[in-house]
């Protein structure tokens, strides 16, 4: 009887514990209160973008009289000064040059937008913060991002402006308001072969012209011994992560097989937006990709691969099980790639082959976003303070845009005399540098002293306003890298603002991936894959088309 | 008018039973010692149910929940992935259940008839220790192993057998649905089958050795006396462990994260993984669908540890809560 009693109370201990819950939603809502001059932004208290274009242009001399004592920054891998690699300097050095203290949290650059999503779910926001194109359009709706429209327009360093047509490009995101700031172009994949391979084969890379060469080519990395250790088919064509990518602009990483396919919603010349993934370009691309699959072309384990282990699988110091061909980013990579070549002993040249005829051009993707979280008090001098303190000194062509570019001085770079040996070991890789005072050159990288480092947040090449210090990438290969993808390459197609996507993109990707899988892995009937992505999601897409083109 | 209560003393005698205060006051040494105990399950435990109301919100990562009272659960009963991933919860739970405790079972009587004892202790000790290997470092080991290029061991092997030919792909095991519910199965059996036979070699160190001697006097061979006398002694305990087991088999996680792949979500996706990837695979998730997929799997695995609580009263004779 008495446990009976004891049962009943926890029950009902539990049952008044929830309802207490439910009714007590106005006190325990997620997103955290007005702070008077914390970085606490309420999207409740912030008008959705279109209707928050008057908030920002209030231009009240009061605004500048905010005393902004402390950032808050949260950045992904791209901040190559990571805690391991001299972050304390960089972040000091900052400081002593803005005069505003500042809090860096680097989230894991994999689950970035996971990571985000439950910062803000404790109510932890912070001031300023990078998003990719993707994710920055999910949050355009929610009214959390400050519209920096005339504090862009006034800022100091629209004189020194080399690209403005990429934060153009944001602005139509916004309806002629620009919720956020690149400071570099986006940069994009280009398609790299390795040199042994092709001279093993006898290859002209000269020749590889149209798709037709590239398989050819692709084939013979299959089916003949490049890597020459005495066995044929034991290397592949291609190996890349998954088939299509996550995030826009999807087709990166196996670009010769999705040629002019966009399997996303796009917009048409007309102007209106439609479903790539059911176009017939798409319905082409899939059956490509299911030949090269059933030809052994394409490595199998791209299906289940992360970036990380086709990367590894690429330069790997066995290269039984290797491909000849890797499409990755340009510029730094270039550079990176061959770095890890060298270090595993393998003929370290590569080649970057320019787009087959189908391709036409890489593409350069949406760039990434830094943006600046409203508080939602109705007030722009905080907001206009941390614009000001971060993004003013970002691209100030002098200290704060090197230290963003290079990092820390006489950490990732100086431009005093020093001498300094890489690889000091190994007679074959050794390398000497000397330089002189005054001469600008980066050193070698913290967490490898063989390697050297290449640069900070933003590529050298990439960046929109220019360094007017005339500190320069010494790197040849960076230099080159990213002059052949300016060379090769077209902008992404623009993502879609849809409040049914956001909420839905997960529901259909998973959709997009089963048929891909169904086609590519199994050999199935594409029009039939097809048919049952129509039936799982096809009224989520409708719904995401006729917001889009409402 | 209020009566007092009685209690009877060890002589038979009722006397009045003290207030509740009091008898909180005489004890109040175990109280204290206590109090820690129930804090730790206000906090730990009941404060997080609060939770459970967004289930019955939209509740993203930005901006205000709002109240959409059970629109989450309508969308969540017409979603067939959802359903898909309740299905495959039961089916790969339940079966690795069964074999897994099957598997124990088998080699928990092979342990038991080895006669040398230092070949039994090594072999107890070599089948232990997959069950401290980190399932990510176990799916790892079986990609590696499985895999369908060309350095993938079993693919060469079977190569090398004939099985597959030279020239044709290597099976993807871990990304064909028909080959990824067995390959689960047999690396769930490598893991945790040693472990698993630690509970049986228990009940069989009880075993009266009179019941083999009589078995012995009786002319009984060996496989008859395990299979009138060992595995009638084994079977209480393995209902006993089947019973405990079935409540948690809404709980399956890490070893599908770890294995599957969006190739083979058809037979791999568990609510689990699902919620998963609704939660953290969007950059703007809606939680409030995700904690109403997740109240429902608690609520089914509420049911089930009732279930299995009458279950237990029935064999066991007494409940397991």
């Amino acid at each position: 009887m008495k446990k009976k009693f004891v049962s009943m109370l926890l029950a009902a201990a539990m049952l008044t514990t929830a309802l207490t819950a439910c009714g007590g939603e106005g006190d325990s809502a997620p997103a955290s209160d007005n702070g008077s001059d914390s970085a606490s932004p309420s999207a409740q208290a912030t008008p959705a973008p279109a209707d928050n274009a008057t908030a920002a242009n209030d231009s009240d001399p009061a605004q500048s009289a905010y005393q902004l004592d402390r950032l808050v920054m949260v950045v992904d891998g791209n901040l190559s000064a990571t805690l391991d690699n001299g972050q304390a300097d960089f972040e000091k050095q900052w400081e002593e040059a803005v005069g505003v203290d500042l809090e860096i949290q680097q989230l894991d650059h994999s689950g970035y937008s996971d990571a985000v999503g439950r910062l803000f779910a404790s109510g932890d926001y912070p001031d300023v913060m990078i998003m990719s194109a993707d994710m920055f359009t999910q949050y355009l709706p929610t009214g959390l991002l400050w519209d920096m429209t005339e504090a862009y327009d006034n800022a100091d360093f629209q004189s020194r402006m080399l690209l403005p047509g990429i934060n153009e490009q944001l602005r139509t995101k916004g309806n002629g308001r620009l919720y956020g700031f690149s400071p570099t172009y986006g940069n994009g994949c280009v398609t790299y072969v390795k040199k042994a391979w092709v001279d093993a084969l006898g290859i002209n890379i000269d020749d590889i012209k149209t798709y037709d060469d590239y398989y050819a080519m692709l084939k013979r990395f299959h089916d003949e011994d490049p890597d020459g250790n005495g066995i044929n088919g034991d290397t592949y064509g291609v190996v890349a992560s998954g088939f299509i990518g996550n995030e826009a602009p999807f087709i990166n990483y196996l670009p010769e097989f999705w040629q002019d396919a966009y399997p996303a919603f796009i917009q048409g010349d007309d102007g209106v937006w439609y479903d790539g993934f059911q176009a017939d370009a798409c319905k082409a691309a899939l059956l490509r990709l299911q030949q090269a699959y059933k030809d052994g072309v394409i490595d199998p384990e791209t299906l289940t691969a992360t970036t990380k282990i086709a990367r590894e699988k690429w330069f790997s110091n066995d290269q039984a099980g290797s491909s000849g061909v890797f499409t990755y980013w340009a510029g730094r990579w270039y550079q990176t790639l061959t770095d890890y070549f060298i270090k595993n002993d393998l003929d370290p040249e590569l080649i970057q082959l320019p787009p087959i005829q189908e391709v036409g051009a890489y593409i350069n993707r949406e760039a990434p976003v830094w943006v600046i979280l409203d508080d939602g008090d109705g007030d722009n001098a905080r907001e206009q303070a941390i614009f000001d303190a971060f993004f003013e000194t970002m691209m100030d062509g002098d200290v704060v845009q090197t230290l963003w570019t290079y990092g820390a001085e006489d950490v990732h770079w100086s431009i005093h005399a020093e001498e300094f040996v890489t690889n000091p070991d190994d007679p074959e890789k050794r390398k000497e540098y000397s330089y002189e005072e005054g001469e600008f050159h980066l050193r070698p990288t913290i967490t490898n002293p063989n390697a050297m480092w290449a640069k900070n947040l933003f590529d050298p090449n990439l960046v929109v306003c220019e360094l007017s210090n005339g500190y320069g990438a010494p790197s040849e290969l960076l230099l080159n890298g990213s002059k052949f993808f300016s060379e090769h390459s077209k902008d992404a197609p623009m993502s879609p603002v849809s409040e049914t996507y956001t909420n839905e993109s997960g529901t259909i990707y998973d959709a997009k991936l089963a048929v891909i899988t169904e086609v590519v892995i199994n050999g199935g009937d594409v029009d039939a894959a097809m048919e049952t992505y129509v039936q799982t999601v096809g009224s989520i897409v409708d719904q995401c088309l006729s917001e889009l083109n409402g | 008018m209020k009566k007092n209560k009685h209690i009877m003393t060890s002589s038979g005698s009722a006397v009045r039973e003290k207030p509740l205060g009091l008898r909180i006051w005489n004890n109040r040494g175990y109280y204290i010692m206590f109090l820690p105990v129930l804090l730790f399950v206000l906090v730990m435990n009941y404060w997080p149910m609060l939770g459970i109301r967004y289930s019955f919100y939209d509740y993203k990562p930005v901006g205000r929940p709002t109240f959409v009272g059970l629109a989450h659960f309508q969308k969540m009963f017409v979603t067939p992935a959802f359903w898909a991933a309740f299905k495959n919860t039961l089916q790969l739970s339940i079966m690795r259940l069964l074999i897994t405790t099957f598997a124990s079972v088998i080699i928990s009587v092979f342990l038991n008839e080895m006669k040398n004892l230092f070949a039994k202790k090594t072999l107890q000790t070599v089948i232990y220790l997959p069950h401290f290997m980190s399932w990510a470092v176990v799916a790892s080991i079986f990609s590696l192993l499985l895999s369908p290029s060309s350095t993938g061991m079993v693919n060469g092997w079977l190569k090398d057998l004939g099985l597959i030919s030279r020239d044709q792909a290597g099976i993807y095991f871990l990304a064909d649905s028909r080959w990824w519910r067995p390959i689960f199965y047999t690396i769930n059996i490598w893991k945790e089958t040693g472990w698993g036979t630690i509970i049986f070699l228990a009940t069989l160190s009880g075993i009266n050795p009179e019941l083999y001697e009589a078995a012995d006097i009786d002319g009984a061979t060996r496989m008859q006396k395990i299979r009138y006398v060992t595995l009638p002694a084994l079977a209480n305990t393995i209902l006993t462990v089947l019973i405990l087991n079935l409540a948690k088999v809404m709980n399956m996680f890490e070893p599908v994260f770890v294995l599957y792949n969006n190739a083979v979500y058809d037979v791999s996706d568990v609510i689990s993984t699902y919620v998963y990837r609704q939660t953290f695979a969007i950059a703007l998730p809606n939680y409030g669908y995700s904690t109403a997929v997740g109240l429902f799997r608690s609520l089914v695995g509420g049911a089930l540890v009732l279930i299995c609580n009458q279950a237990s009263k029935k064999v066991r004779g007494r409940g397991i809560i």
